[in-house]
């Protein structure tokens, strides 16, 4: 975490581990896969959130997960007044309801929800009211990792986003190449890159050598500056 | 009767049970179709359309048969069988995709997705898309396609594509996952057509509605007996048996309705399909509406 920090990166996504995580491509599905054989729990992460904390406290932490698991462990998040994490994002709440109708919301965690090229007018309205932190704009119609993404749409649908909130708005899923990122930080507040770094992660896994990683975000970070 | 139950669909939820939890990318694809199925559902038209199909295309009414033997086996009371074992591909199955693929054709999508566990739910979907002349994808877990050979084969027999998922424990829930990915990713022109009543909204409402038809239940019992049955007894899996056979019944408070799960080694031992003897509620696409049927079975 700390060299995605020194390589450029702005906001740091942690995936929650879940048996069916639905949004998933293969490639975050099977990390989900690895991380649930070794016992990868909320707790943990939460853990490993507060040892980042003791040497960074600026760089924004947001738990990525499904409404399931964070309902199993609400104590955690309720009642902690500070984590060190910044946002939840869980996928599979309609944005339109809220998390403390679950047991946990927090006052000092923010709220993201995604909007996907699918989302009418009237539930965009919706959504933006119950967010907070940043919006996050699902590029494509598909899972995450996939291919395809259609600039005009893209463009088309955030700055419909705009209209209905001040929030930054940040673009994910099907970022690949640094020239991906580049086109869409000319029309979102910031790219949000996954399945390339969970990959990289995985492949490195035996030698334990990141400088790949390092290279590949600080391309990434020239690309959108 | 149990008054807690609420047998409003206004918004998706039963009590603190039901919705849609589901990525935002599936939520116009369910608005859609919960549209489409509102404008559909009491119109003389659509209702014809799917009564004609069910007697001339599935075979139903499906009769319902004494148990003679099995009567005085058990020494009590007269044990009646409801054959939708004899009905068109052989489960109850096929009703619901009759309804679901004439609701495709409303809403004029071009291809088919299914997931399927034991198959007959693939079976049911292959055959309903074949006679429409529609292309048809089933999702199965690696493990079950091995298992369930017969119905693979049937399947394939029937000009749809099986797909065997690898990913996690490699049956029901990994296919649902991948099938769910399929639609997430074609949602422009794929329908889904979902067999259980575990979907988010508005699913189970629709599974629910096209599994009780008219010949279903308190209507035939009233005309055979004079009087509604004592009790009424379902297996449950997925719940749309159960939830079909239940539902007509489910303001009848002098009518027992009894779930019935698979024990496997014993519920005490972590080894059954017995979510609802032995589990937890929970919020996930795939679980909530199971805890409907179980709040009708503990009244």
């Amino acid at each position: 975490m700390h060299l995605f920090v020194k390589s450029g990166v702005d906001v740091i996504e942690i995936g929650v581990p879940f048996t069916d995580p639905i949004a998933e491509g293969p490639i975050i599905q099977k990390a989900h896969d690895r991380a649930l054989k070794k016992d990868i729990s909320l707790k943990n992460i939460v853990d490993m959130v507060i040892k980042f904390r003791e040497t960074n406290s600026q760089t924004p932490i947001v738990l990525m997960g499904y409404l399931n698991t964070f309902i199993a462990h609400s104590d955690l998040i309720e009642n902690s007044d500070n984590l060190g994490i910044d946002a939840l994002l869980v996928v599979d709440i309609p944005g339109e309801l809220k998390l403390d109708s679950y047991g946990i919301a927090n006052p000092n965690i923010d709220t993201i929800s995604l909007i996907s090229p699918t989302t009418s007018d009237h539930r965009i309205k919706q959504i933006t009211e119950n967010s907070s932190g940043f919006i996050y704009y699902v590029n494509l119609r598909g899972v995450t990792g996939s291919s395809n993404l259609d600039m005009n749409e893209i463009e088309k649908n955030i700055s419909k986003i705009r209209q209905y909130t001040k929030i930054p708005t940040l673009a994910g899923f099907g970022i690949k190449t640094p020239s991906d990122a580049k086109i869409l930080a000319k029309c979102a507040d910031g790219v949000i890159v996954g399945s390339s770094i969970v990959e990289m992660i995985d492949a490195a896994k035996e030698t334990k050598d990141f400088s790949k990683i390092e290279e590949y975000l600080k391309d990434l970070h020239r690309a959108i500056n | 009767m149990n008054s807690q139950i609420k047998l409003s669909t206004v918004i998706g939820f039963f009590g603190e049970y039901g919705g849609k939890f589901v990525p935002e990318t599936l939520m116009f694809a369910l608005d859609e179709l919960e549209t489409t199925y509102k404008s559909l559902k009491d119109d003389p038209a659509f209702i014809e359309e799917f009564y004609k199909d069910l007697s001339h295309f599935v075979g139903r009414p499906s009769p319902l048969y004494f148990a003679k033997r099995l009567t005085e086996h058990y020494g009590g009371g007269n044990v009646w069988l409801k054959r939708e074992d004899l009905n068109h591909t052989g489960a109850h199955k096929i009703n619901n995709t009759v309804g679901q693929i004439l609701l495709a054709k409303h809403m004029g999508k071009k291809r088919i997705i299914a997931e399927t566990g034991a198959g007959q739910h693939g079976v049911a979907s292959a055959t309903v898309a074949a006679r429409l002349g529609l292309e048809c994808h089933i999702y199965m877990g690696a493990e079950d396609v091995r298992r369930q050979s017969l119905n693979v084969y049937r399947i394939k027999l029937l000009g749809a594509h099986v797909h065997a998922v690898d990913s996690g424990s490699a049956t029901l829930k990994d296919a649902l996952n991948e099938a769910l990915s399929d639609w997430v990713t074609n949602i422009d022109n794929t329908y889904y057509i979902i067999g259980s009543v575990t979907g988010p909204h508005p699913y189970p409402m629709i599974v629910r509605d096209f599994n009780s038809d008219k010949t279903n239940g308190s209507a035939e019992s009233n005309e055979l007996f004079n009087k509604l049955p004592d009790a009424v007894v379902a297996f449950v899996g997925g719940g749309s048996n159960a939830m079909g056979a239940f539902y007509p019944f489910i303001k009848e408070d002098d009518v027992r309705l009894i779930g019935v799960e698979a024990g496997g080694e014993g519920v005490e031992t972590g080894e059954h399909a017995a979510p609802l003897n032995d589990g937890t509620p929970g919020v996930s696409c795939t679980e909530i509406e199971l805890i409907y049927c179980k709040m009708m079975m503990v009244r």
